[in-house]
């Protein structure tokens, strides 16, 4: 018994001990030397941290954090509708041919890695080498895929040329190239083949010798992946120092270009496997920023009344629709899906799904209300609005031939309609709005239901083998016209592009689960909305503009989703320790804390 | 060959079918569950921006590591990999083994909960023993009460009330992960202290988890005993009453220990609860992720170590009866 009672009593000392380790002796971690502070943050592009991942950009687990230690040539403004504006990255300007045939970066002149070497044109190349492998839109092998470079010159020392396959252009390659990471050559030089650069060309070639070239070239992809550095060299304004399951440790880069204008000393990463962990964060007070996470209003109270803590606002380019399967009866009739489209009040269902997240939806275009009236000006004013209209809907349905008996609507053979709605469960919002639309919709008639599905792989498979007759899509995913419109006229409705040509399959073909038809009628006129869209990857910018007006005309009328809320980017930050975080509706709201650190906004109070 | 080493061997033996049979069986239904990992992924980076196309091209990069061919021949591919002790590589985490994966998350479940069962076990008995002994006063019913009330609160619950009350109302505890991060790992007290303090709410909720069997079980095996005639022997001898607590103790435990060794193994189970509610990195919130990840390798190697963890607790409480219970050593068995 005295042995037990002395393991019992340390075990206790211990956890006394424990408890007021806060006290305890914390190590100076690196490169901490001007009293810049430590900021504590949550990466929104990898929430779940992964001791085992490699520093390394391209892997999707990897430890390399965006805008910390991961740079890229230059950092998105996800502007409106200008997708090629951007903030300086590890370029610090970069000059656009007029027809988008070339860009040319003129680097950072005196950014260093972490080790102290220089960063230069041939890193640049070097990198671009890699993203080869990994297939990213600018960098493409494939001599058909769009918007492919078709070389990269080293002019000097701190410049580097990239030029367009004019065979095919792509409006976005500009992005595709700043979107691209750099990292040091020298750490990375035993992935590739010295003679990487003749395979590529020969790759690009046909025949055999081409097609062996291309495997190689694929071979490549998954060491490029599973490459490990020991030891975090960045350019970025911080370098990993260590990291444990729940949380990582970056201290500053002292060499990085503008090292001097970077506020923290270190910054440390949280782990986050669900929402309620970055509520309970933000309730306590332990972030300096975190990124958008769906708050209920109850929660959003608490988190508001911590001292310090801010919400800032802006614009996310996404939108959330009911997208119909339009391969199934009632909702291959367009006027079910207006007359649906009528009953739905966008103001309830965005208040009780997502009010501190999302606006109601002005109209149903496929586009976010903001990019929306950049694009369409005047023209989004006399698009149907599908305000909440019972009367409307009712002779939408009666055009449908849909009849109502003792107050519930059937099909038009008499058979009962039932109307479900699909969504995952981890989906809070999207179950918490598609509950709010089937409540709308049973009181005025429609026997609705809401059911949902484990998970989201478990629902993308679902959906995408058209199991479901309704279902949240999201949509509008901008900035560029055509990532907005291949959400409503892509790969999901039967268009691919197949070796730079437009292709449609037959509804439950290829992914195809809108299983809208291949021509619509908007204004008397048969159009093909896949084709439209297609053109938009590669039409000028007045050509995309007529393009968008058509587009957005088409998913008013034809309603392949009925946009019920526009998401509003959301974040939260506590100015207890550091200020100079962006303001409302700041560009670099779309951009992680790193470039608003790098950047020389954040400054320790 | 000894007695001992014959029991030892057909042990394991029937272990290593055990664990055939369940990672057969894991196998298949592990591949059978629906979801596309590769259509989530895809629709992640569209919504990160990335083009549709680049997106495309990225997942096919990744789930280059897929298992290819029939079903079959990944069983046999799998099944010969295991034979070199080979887990395969994980989808998500592209270039690293599952056994690494594994293990890295393992000690952090390992740890906590043989902590907490143990914690739960010493003081369960040592309460169990006084609950028998003071069964008709007021401590027997307050420890008997305290043990029922306990044991009928599934672990869950427990987690989120102690959550609820160390992490957010009275936030003394932290909200996840294994150690603060500020300090250097290694042997010094702020980290060991700090590794403590991030480990004290799953050691907790799997020590009064645990808590309230034992003090159930242990009153009930102590009444038991109690009742035996060479306990009235010992009492006509005139023994003084630690004498008779000793000897009540001793025998009253031995059942419990075969429960201690197979609860061990089962509080794996357990651990994707209370890691998940603690955001606390072992194999359970692993366990999670792989699922949601679909990622079929790491599920697999989880799964196929919660099962050894079971089988080889179930064998060591055999062979640890066997060594305490010298009626088992003689052969009379035990039921």
């Amino acid at each position: 018994m005295k042995r037990l009672a002395a393991v019992v009593a340390l075990l206790g000392l211990a956890t006394v001990t424990a408890c007021s380790g806060n006290t305890g002796d914390k190590s100076a971690a690196g490169g901490g030397d001007g009293g810049g502070g430590l900021y504590t943050t949550i990466d929104a592009i990898k929430p779940s941290l992964d001791v085992n991942g490699p520093i390394n950009p391209w892997s999707p687990k990897g430890n390399a954090f965006w805008g910390y230690n991961a740079m890229r040539i230059a950092w998105s403004k996800n502007h409106l509708t200008d997708p090629n504006q951007f903030y300086p990255g590890i370029a610090a300007s970069w000059e656009i041919a007029p027809d988008n045939s070339s860009i040319t970066l003129h680097l950072q002149p005196n950014n260093k890695w972490s080790d102290g070497k220089p960063v230069t044109a041939e890193d640049v190349k070097f990198s671009i080498a890699l993203a080869y492998t990994q297939g990213s839109t600018a960098f493409a092998i494939d001599p058909g895929a769009a918007g492919a470079a078709s070389e990269v010159e080293v002019v000097d020392d701190k410049t580097v040329k990239i030029s367009q396959d004019m065979k095919n252009p792509s409006v976005t390659f500009v992005r595709g190239v700043m979107d691209s990471f750099i990292v040091p050559q020298h750490v990375w030089s035993s992935v590739l083949p010295a003679d990487f650069w003749d395979k590529l060309k020969a790759a690009r070639g046909e025949g055999a010798d081409a097609e062996n070239a291309r495997a190689e070239i694929t071979a490549l992809s998954e060491k490029v992946l599973a490459f490990a550095p020991p030891k975090d060299v960045s350019a970025g304004p911080f370098a990993l120092e260590r990291m444990n399951p729940g949380e990582a440790l970056l201290v500053k880069n002292k060499n990085f270009y503008n090292a001097a204008n970077v506020g923290p000393d270190q910054v440390k990463m949280l782990n986050s496997t669900g929402n309620e962990q970055i509520w309970n964060y933000l309730i306590a007070g332990k972030l300096d920023s975190a990124p958008f996470t769906a708050v209920p209003a109850d929660v959003m109270k608490r988190i508001s009344s911590t001292p310090g803590n801010a919400v800032v606002k802006g614009f996310s380019p996404v939108s959330l629709g009911l997208a119909f399967n339009q391969a199934k009866k009632p909702y291959d009739n367009v006027h079910v899906r207006r007359g649906l489209a009528y009953l739905i009040n966008r103001e309830e269902v965005t208040t009780i799904a997502s009010p501190e997240g999302g606006t109601p939806a002005v109209t149903t275009t496929g586009i976010h209300q903001k990019p929306a009236a950049e694009w369409l000006g005047a023209e989004l004013g006399e698009l149907e609005p599908y305000k909440l209209d019972p009367a409307k809907a009712e002779e939408e349905f009666k055009k449908a031939g849909l009849k109502k008996e003792g107050g519930k609507w059937t099909l038009p053979d008499g058979t009962p309609w039932k109307f479900t709605i699909n969504v995952p469960t981890p989906f809070s919002d999207w179950v918490s709005g598609a509950k709010a639309v089937t409540s709308q919709l049973t009181a005025a008639g429609v026997d609705a239901e809401v059911l949902t599905v484990a998970d989201y792989p478990l629902y993308l498979k679902e959906i995408a083998e058209g199991k479901y007759d309704v279902g949240f899509w999201l949509v509008a995913l901008g900035p560029a016209p055509y990532n907005i419109y291949q959400r409503l006229y892509g790969a999901s409705n039967g268009w691919a592009i197949l070796g730079g040509k437009v292709k449609h399959s037959a509804p439950g073909k290829n992914g195809n689960w809108m299983g809208g038809p291949e021509t619509i009628e908007v204004d008397g006129a048969k159009v093909n909305p896949g084709e439209l869209t297609a053109k938009l990857n590669s039409a000028s910018e007045d050509e995309q503009k007529t393009i968008v007006g058509q587009l957005a005309k088409a998913a008013n009328q034809d309603l392949p989703v009925v946009q019920l809320w526009d998401y509003v980017n959301t974040q939260f930050v506590n100015t207890n320790h550091f200020t100079g975080f962006p303001e409302n509706d700041s560009d670099l709201l779309r951009q992680p804390a790193g470039v608003w650190i790098q950047l020389g906004m954040v400054k320790k109070k | 060959m000894t007695a001992f080493a014959r029991r030892l061997a057909g042990h394991l033996a029937r272990g290593l079918v055990m664990i055939l049979i369940v990672t057969t069986v894991s196998f298949f239904v592990i591949r059978s569950v629906p979801g596309d990992p590769m259509a989530a992924r895809y629709e992640k980076m569209v919504e990160q921006g990335m083009s549709p196309e680049a997106a495309q091209r990225a997942v096919e990069v990744l789930f280059g590591f897929a298992p290819t061919g029939s079903l079959w021949q990944q069983y046999v591919d799998y099944m010969s990999g295991l034979a070199r002790l080979d887990l395969g590589q994980s989808l998500t985490v592209p270039g690293v083994g599952v056994s690494t994966v594994l293990f890295s998350a393992a000690k952090w479940t390992i740890l906590p909960v043989l902590a907490g069962t143990l914690l739960s076990f010493l003081i369960g008995i040592v309460m169990g023993v006084y609950a028998a002994i003071k069964r008709s006063g007021k401590l027997g019913d307050i420890l008997a009460i305290s043990g029922s009330l306990l044991h009928g609160v599934p672990q869950y619950v427990l987690a989120l009330l102690l959550g609820a009350v160390f992490t957010t109302l009275w936030p003394i505890l932290p909200q996840g992960g294994t150690a603060d991060i500020m300090f250097e790992p290694g042997f010094n007290a702020g980290y060991i202290g700090s590794l403590v303090e991030h480990a004290t709410l799953p050691v907790l909720t799997y020590a009064l988890a645990g808590y309230g069997g034992w003090i159930l079980a242990m009153k009930s095996s102590v009444v038991t005993v109690l009742g035996d005639d060479f306990i009235l022997a010992a009492e006509l001898r005139g023994l003084k009453r630690g004498f008779i607590f000793r000897y009540v103790a001793r025998n009253a435990i031995l059942p419990l220990f075969t429960i201690l060794a197979l609860s061990l193994g089962m509080l794996f189970g357990g651990a994707i609860f209370i890691e998940r509610i603690f955001n606390y990195p072992g194999l359970g919130l692993m366990l999670i992720d792989s699922i949601t990840n679909r990622d079929y390798a790491l599920m697999g190697g989880a799964f196929l170590l919660i099962t050894a963890a079971i089988i080889v607790a179930n064998i060591a409480a055999d062979l640890f009866y066997t060594v305490i219970d010298p009626r088992v050593r003689s052969g009379e068995g035990v039921a």
